[in-house]
């Protein structure tokens, strides 16, 4: 790492103007953009690269944008390498080449200094629709890249200045809405010639080599700055697994993620190694978007002030078995990358609350949730693209209550839905009501934020509904004893008839007309600490502010009320006396057999005997979690053992990893209901 | 609150986003309203403004009697659309305002008449949360002034630098929240224009808080998007930034034994220890007692006298508690800290929206700015700071030199190539003629007026509108237009081949108000009257000379302070200053002698 002598004024204020420059062209672009998702969901990001495609300035954007994006900044610089000229600009979105979603379209817009490639301004924004096989490109149940829309390896899309005709019709004419995708690429393109004014403005006022000192300057510190809160962590290496929920048809087959974090010194290493193998279903993504979810864990948790840009990207390794869900390759869907992401965040919560227990929270709500409604509005003469990301619950955590109905932190300052008022004037859609959702939020010493229910009328003619969500029958887990949060539900409405989808979370154009109504219900966050020792006083204010049913503060918190609904403390100490008592630990056994099953899938089976089941009152197939040592607990699916004795548990040695448990030692079992696919559970 | 059904929780899920991220312990900003305090009315107006449900009598009834069962203070009515028609809102509203006189009740149609139902409610909620407060205050103020027989004409400083009567200012507290830092702007903006400086950051350190502003080519800097503790106002107003640190502030202990300044203060009551009032805790002012910069002779304003002993004991338990003996050492740090706190919110105001601090003067004020400022630009190698005349009160000043300036916005939407000028022209008359009967209901003798005219436009298919100055001279639709895509394209760098349309309207007129001018003051005197103490700066002592503001001229080498009723300006070694025309003190470092 070279120092470079720059007087520390001079460059906060350069690495501030360029700074300063994405935070203008996000104005622009919020201001000038077509798609709601870009003016209303904030639903875009913008950076400056250089020529080795580190990024080197951005602000308030979205992670899961931003990260990535070295990774096609690269793959545009491999393609291109030498060919490109002032006036080129590059458009992109390959899922696979350090892509997102396909509906994320990347722009670059190479900037020159005497001749040599600079620096560049890069725009990658949510365009409401590419393609697909629906409205909106967001399809739950596409089997192939081919159906979620059009995908664009890095063009050219102006030559020497020259739009390229040709592409810009080729592109446009596969998209629904094409003037509001035009309209998009103009505001992305008006803000990347602000930039360009204003790179000229720094270059000509401090000069080139200035510049790029600080450039160098800057992403050095931020290197040594999260070098710095790595090395704090004892060496080690820690386990942790959760799930994506991958439909094979209308039968469940859930994928696994699989994670070991390995502390060595200053550097992290995140291997996926044994993580499921891609499926032709959409919970596939690139490592990139994986490491994104991995960097936003390990900042936001070790360090949330430090800088963001690829300096320190640096102390954090990757690896992943090539093809598989978080390394998606030719021709797997890809379009759960905000799930991908979402999981990676989650498994490495599991892995760091066995670090850095207090720094932590219950898992998020888990997924992006992504509803798409499109059709055509003959009152208004046009076809239009409804998305809206509902925000679910966040995870309690040492000092408070998860927040509710807030995105979650891999999602930047991401608005997740319209304002009631722009939605009903620019869409035939009337929103019958948005409230917080009732008990959704993990039980905990500290709750899990609720989710939000939002239900959605169509006022006219006949649209195609799709989701695209997760978590809807894995629920978010809690840490320390904390309970899991109410997993995601989507149903409609038609004639005052409510009815659940077969495959939960996961919609691919469901036709509605007018009159129907789409119910949207967003998970909570996980739980945080044992329920039991959470404030009744708490669970009082909860109960009166109808963020818990009374029944879930008896059942869940064991807190009982006098008639003028105060805390009866002597009822409540006996009771949660008695539901401590009656808590179902088994004896951990130690077992090598492969413990997983599912057809393209995998997910972990436990054997458990009949008297245990019966302990539990829990079937064959059900899913339960075991609470260890650890913090995080492990989930896994009931198989019958009948040779297995009475109360004990056969877990393997990562499984054991994971609890933080020797054979011999117990753990605490409890078991996770929820909704189930029409078509039962992979074998 | 009262609102439509089912969206109670409006307030609560707000947009979603979070603001710090990369934290996974960052929370939502606590809504004003406890969940159970937000009750329902099943009522519906649509986008278009057609009656979707019309307000049933009975629910009324019913509402009315559980709020007088509740009886609160103040009610805020916030239904769906009512930017488009208001008129179930004023009905509820109306039937609570009989129902319970005492109670302060507002509705959002009338508060801030705007698309968007987030940010309106949570502007009408900050109303009606301040409401009570405000009218208590103005009730007593007018019947103060007329048992003391006032002839005056009453002005309330508003958040956008003007002024507004007080029956205005009383309905509408929550456009007069910034009230008391835009004076200092306005005031700024006065100096500036007399002193040739154009581009100011101002710096209005208090007892509590410190204001921040930057102000570029003496342009009113304005903006609808500040939020007061993280909740959006969307009333016009200058676009100030606010950070928790003063004179007042306490020095403590934060995580892992660093030394914090603020955000909590130790106010008036118990004050600074040095106050003798029972403060125990070390404040700034504390701190700047230790280093002989404040005197413990000269009394304040007020005619309290600080006590050096009770400073220093306070500032010597902190010193104690990080087992540093050097008292001195300590103060300096709490300073250096409180400084540094400034530094980083003049940075945010400037450099993080892509400007040049060094392209700036540093304006210092309130009790405390003159004290910090050349430590401040210092830092932050800000070239001169400005410390103009009487600083405690140059915000009072700015608001007398105010002028009358009211916004009235009304919400319209209509494409360009569908409406005729003459139209245009009459719905502008109309809600010039709007603002001009509310101005007279505080002004009733008001006639010469200036009258501003500003459209909300975008291109067809768009969602956020580019705010349009519209001259009185354009008189068709594609003169409209062009002046539309001469802003945007000013703005965005391109223009696009679509229809445009029209979604707001707002109109400002300005009543322009006498001020007094910036050179007020006592005359000046020829010699300065001049003392010497020993004053602490970075690591040692000097012998400093001490002048009174009031006799001073030409120019001074520092160290030194200069002393006047309600401030004190601190000239470190190594900087000059030097009275100029406006009889503003001018700071700025010497050039290093090269070594």
């Amino acid at each position: 790492m070279n120092t470079c002598q720059v007087n520390p004024i001079t460059l906060e204020v350069v690495c501030e103007s360029l700074r300063a420059i994405v935070k203008e062209m996000r104005a622009s672009i919020i201001r000038a953009s077509f798609s709601s998702a870009i003016y209303e969901l904030d639903d875009f990001s913008c950076a400056l690269f250089n020529p080795q495609a580190d990024m080197v300035a951005q602000s308030d954007d979205h992670p899961g944008h931003v990260m990535p994006m070295p990774w096609s900044v690269k793959c545009a610089m491999e393609d291109f390498q030498g060919d490109i000229f002032p006036g080129d600009v590059l458009l992109l979105n390959d899922a696979y080449r350090g892509g997102t979603h396909l509906n994320d379209v990347t722009l670059l817009y190479p900037i020159f200094n005497d001749g040599e490639l600079f620096i560049f301004p890069a725009v990658r924004a949510h365009w409401a629709d590419v393609g697909g096989m629906t409205p909106g490109s967001y399809s739950g149940l596409a089997t192939s890249i081919y159906q979620e829309g059009v995908r664009i390896p890095p063009i050219k899309l102006y030559e020497r200045g020259k739009v390229n005709e040709g592409v810009m019709r080729l592109l446009l004419s596969n998209m629904r809405l094409p003037d509001e995708r035009y309209g998009d690429l103009n505001a992305s393109l008006g803000a990347c010639r602000v930039a360009e004014q204003r790179i000229e403005k720094i270059l000509g006022k401090y000069g080139r080599t200035l510049v790029l000192d600080c450039i160098c300057e800057n992403l050095d510190r931020s290197e040594r700055r999260i070098r710095a809160r790595i090395q704090d962590l004892p060496d080690g290496e820690y386990c942790y697994e959760d799930y994506l929920e991958y439909y094979d048809g209308d039968v469940l087959d859930p994928v696994l993620m699989r994670l070991r974090l390995k502390v060595s010194g200053d550097q992290l290493t995140a291997d996926f190694d044994g993580s499921s193998p891609q499926v032709p279903g959409v919970v596939n993504s690139s490592l990139a978007v994986a490491g994104a979810g991995v960097f936003v864990a390990v900042k936001s948790t070790l360090d949330p002030q430090g800088p963001v840009n690829s300096g320190a990207f640096r102390a954090i390794a990757l690896n992943a078995p090539e093809a598989s869900i978080v390394d998606v390759r030719n021709d797997a869907p890809a379009g759960a990358h905000g799930e991908v992401r979402k999981r990676a965040v989650s498994v490495m919560l599991g892995a760091l609350a066995q670090v850095i227990p207090e720094a932590v929270s219950g898992d998020l709500s888990g997924t992006s949730f992504p509803n798409s409604i499109g059709g055509y509005s003959k009152s208004r003469d046009r076809s239009y693209v409804y998305i809206e990301v509902p925000a679910g619950g966040n995870g309690g955590f040492l000092e408070a209550d998860g927040s509710s109905a807030f995105v979650n932190v891999d999602f930047g300052s991401i608005r997740s839905i319209h304002n009631v008022e722009s939605l009903e004037s620019d869409m035939p859609l009337q929103v019958r009501s948005c409230v917080l959702r009732e008990d959704s939020g993990g039980e905990g010493e500290r709750r899990g934020g609720l989710g939000m229910r939002r239900e959605l009328r169509l006022c006219e003619g006949e649209a195609l509904y799709s989701v695209l969500g997760d978590r809807a029958v894995i629920p978010p887990f809690g840490m320390h004893g904390g309970g899991p949060a109410k997993q995601l539900s989507v149903s409609w409405e038609r004639d005052q008839t409510v009815k659940l989808f077969g495959t939960p979370g996961k919609v691919t154009g469901h036709p509605i007309q007018k009159g129907d109504v789409v119910i949207m219900e967003s998970a909570g966050g996980g739980g945080y600490g044992d329920p039991l020792n959470r404030d009744p006083e708490d669970v009082r204010n909860d109960m009166l502010s109808g963020y818990i049913t009374q029944h879930r503060a008896e059942a869940g918190y064991g807190v009982l009320f006098t008639g003028e609904w105060e805390v009866d403390d002597a009822r409540t100490s006996a009771l949660r006396l008695d539901m401590l008592g009656r808590r179902l630990r088994l004896t951990v056994k130690a077992d090598e057999t492969y413990p997983y099953i599912g057809n393209r899938g995998k997910r972990r089976a436990v054997r458990l005997s009949e008297g245990t089941l019966t302990r539990l009152g829990a079937r064959v197939g059900d899913l339960i979690e075991l609470i260890g040592n650890h913090p995080a607990p492990l989930r896994c699916w009931i198989e019958f053992g009948g040779e297995i004795e009475q109360d004990i548990c056969p877990i393997d040695e990562f499984g054991r990893s994971v609890l933080g448990v020797e054979p011999a030692e117990t753990v605490w079992v409890r078991s996770l209901p929820g909704p189930s696919a029409a078509g039962g559970m992979a074998v | 609150m009262v609102t439509t059904k089912g969206f109670k929780d409006t307030l609560e899920i707000a947009r979603t986003e979070r603001r710090e991220l990369y934290n996974i312990k960052t929370l939502k900003p606590a809504s004003l309203v406890l969940r159970r305090h937000i009750l329902e009315i099943d009522e519906r107006i649509s986008f278009d403004g057609a009656v979707v449900k019309a307000v049933d009598d009975h629910d009324v009834e019913a509402l009315l009697a559980r709020l007088v069962e509740e009886d609160p203070a103040a009610v805020a009515v916030c239904f769906l659309h009512s930017y488009v028609d208001d008129s179930h809102e004023r009905k509820v509203a109306d039937a609570i305002a009989s129902a319970l006189p005492e109670c302060f009740v507002c509705s959002s149609g009338q508060v801030l008449p705007v698309l968007r139902e987030y940010e309106r409610f949570s502007t009408t909620v900050l109303n009606a949360y301040i409401g009570p407060r405000m009218q208590q205050y103005l009730d007593s103020l007018l019947v103060q002034l007329d048992s003391r027989e006032f002839t005056g004409t009453i002005f309330l400083m508003t958040s956008n630098g003007g002024v507004v009567g007080p029956k205005r200012a009383g309905e509408f507290p929550v456009h007069t929240v910034l009230s008391g830092p835009a004076g200092g702007v306005a005031a700024a903006i006065e100096l500036g224009k007399e002193t040739g400086d154009s581009n100011l950051i101002t710096c209005d350190m208090g007892g509590t808080s410190t204001d921040v502003c930057l102000i570029e080519n003496l342009v009113r800097p304005l903006t609808t998007e500040q939020q007061v503790a993280g909740l959006p106002n969307r009333s016009p107003q200058l676009a100030i930034a606010t950070l928790g640190a003063g004179g007042g502030s306490i020095a403590w202990f934060g995580d892992g034994g660093i030394i914090e300044v603020g955000p909590r203060s130790a106010g008036a009551l118990p004050g600074p220890a040095a106050y003798g009032r029972g403060g125990e805790e070390p404040t700034v002012t504390d701190a700047n007692l230790c280093l002989g910069r404040l005197s413990p002779d000269t009394p304040l304003a007020g005619g309290l006298l600080l006590n050096e002993g009770l400073a220093r004991s306070a500032v010597g338990r902190l010193a104690l508690g990080i087992n540093q003996l050097d008292t001195e050492a300590v103060a300096d740090g709490i300073i250096k800290i409180a400084v540094a706190r400034m530094v980083s919110a003049i940075k945010e105001i400037s450099i993080s929206n892509g400007y040049d601090p060094r392209d700036f003067s540093l304006v210092a004020y309130g009790g405390a700015g003159p004290m910090h400022a050349a430590f401040i630009a210092d830092e932050i190698e800000i070239p001169s700071v400005i410390v103009p005349f009487s600083p405690g009160h140059f915000s009072a000043f700015g608001c007398l030199g105010s002028d009358l300036r009211q916004t009235f916005a009304q919400s319209c939407r209509f494409r360009l190539v569908d409406e005729n000028w003459s139209d245009i022209e009459a719905k502008l008359h109309e809600v010039e003629s709007l603002a001009m009967t509310s101005i007279k209901v505080d002004f009733p003798d008001i006639d010469s007026v200036q009258v501003e005219r500003e459209f909300g436009m975008r291109y067809v298919g768009q969602s956020w509108e580019l705010s349009v100055r519209v001259p009185r001279t354009v008189s068709s639709t594609q003169e409209l237009g062009e002046v539309f895509e001469s802003t945007y394209r000013r703005r965005y760098e391109h223009v696009h081949e679509l229809p445009i349309e029209c979604v707001e309207m707002r109109v400002t007129v300005i009543g322009p108000v006498a001020g007094p001018g910036c050179s007020l003051g006592a005359d000046v005197a020829t010699a300065p009257v001049k003392r010497t103490r020993q004053v602490y700066f970075d690591g040692a002592y000097y012998e400093t000379d001490i002048y009174d503001r009031n006799a001073l001229s030409g120019s001074v080498i520092g160290p030194a302070l200069i002393e006047e009723d309600g401030a004190l300006t601190v000239l470190p070694p190594g900087w000059r200053l030097a009275v100029g025309q406006a009889r503003e003190l001018r700071l700025q470092p010497m050039p290093k002698e090269s070594s």
